[in-house]
């Protein structure tokens, strides 16, 4: 491959990303944990902003119950509510997929290291990596449940 | 700072993040109810207590400081050239200045300013 290519290859930004071409789990988890990671700081980046109006918004003084009644009159409905589901699905995925990399990057659930052998595929994960982002599915999606369940049907 | 201090900041932030961030959701929907815990009078006696407003500014701080470094660090995935680092190691920092300011700003109204 010509230097050329082979740099326009390495470079391929976002379209990398997207291109799900040969992807396998481990592949598919670095894609989430990116796209919720940027997805969460947007959300935080709302929530900065809502949050400021229980002291009256950008040009408040002080806790305000009329500004406060104002922006939830905005987001305190079935779509906002859908939007805090979301975020908790992505959370939680995000949060238990990320202790798995921190554990990878100290070597305490690396498998252990073997001798290239023919025809030279890649290795995926070890198993310990492999049941942890399961585990961050499956905990995602019991944690959007119980979302669901404290702001449509009142539990918590 | 160095890379490989960088990372390490991302780490312990992002530990420290899963354990506020997981009381945060506690506290919104196991502890109280859930329309309790958004009441106006709930989210002020957190925020009058020592302890909550400690608890959200560094919340805020650890949150902001992860999620812009993640940025920065996916940032310098895409492209290596000394300007582009320059720019988005200061973009970073800005950013982090400023959104923690302004949420620090509601958590020192909050807590000091007179009711409206």
């Amino acid at each position: 491959m010509a230097v050329g290519e082979e740099r326009a290859k390495n470079r391929r930004g976002i379209r990398g990303w997207l291109d799900p071409y040969h992807y396998n789990a481990e592949r598919w988890a670095y894609l989430f944990q990116r796209v919720t990671g940027v997805a969460i700081l947007l959300y935080v980046l709302g929530h900065l902003g809502d949050t400021s109006f229980f002291v009256g918004g950008p040009t408040g003084t002080g806790p305000s119950p009329s500004a406060w009644k104002f922006i939830g009159s905005i987001f305190e409905n079935s779509f906002g509510h859908l939007i805090l589901i979301l975020v908790v699905l992505v959370v939680f995925f995000h949060g238990i997929n990320g202790i798995r990399l921190i554990l990878a990057e100290f070597g305490l659930i690396l498998r252990k290291p073997s001798a290239i052998e023919y025809p030279y595929k890649p290795k995926g994960l070890g198993q310990g990596q492999r049941i942890l982002i399961y585990v961050a599915i499956v905990v995602a999606v019991a944690a959007a449940v119980w979302a669901f369940l404290v702001l449509f049907e009142g539990m918590g | 700072m160095r890379e490989s201090r960088l990372m390490l900041v991302q780490y312990a932030t992002a530990v420290a993040a899963v354990a506020l961030v997981s009381l945060h959701l506690i506290m919104q929907g196991v502890i109280y109810p859930y329309a309790t815990a958004i009441s106006f009078n709930n989210i002020l006696s957190v925020y009058r207590n020592g302890f909550y407003a400690i608890f959200l500014e560094a919340l805020l701080v650890v949150v902001l400081v992860h999620g812009f470094n993640g940025v920065r660090i996916i940032l310098k995935e895409f492209r290596q050239s000394k300007p582009w680092n320059m720019w988005v190691d200061a973009g970073t920092v800005l950013a982090i200045v400023v959104t923690v300011a302004y949420g620090t700003r509601t958590v020192i109204l909050a807590v000091f300013g007179g009711t409206a």
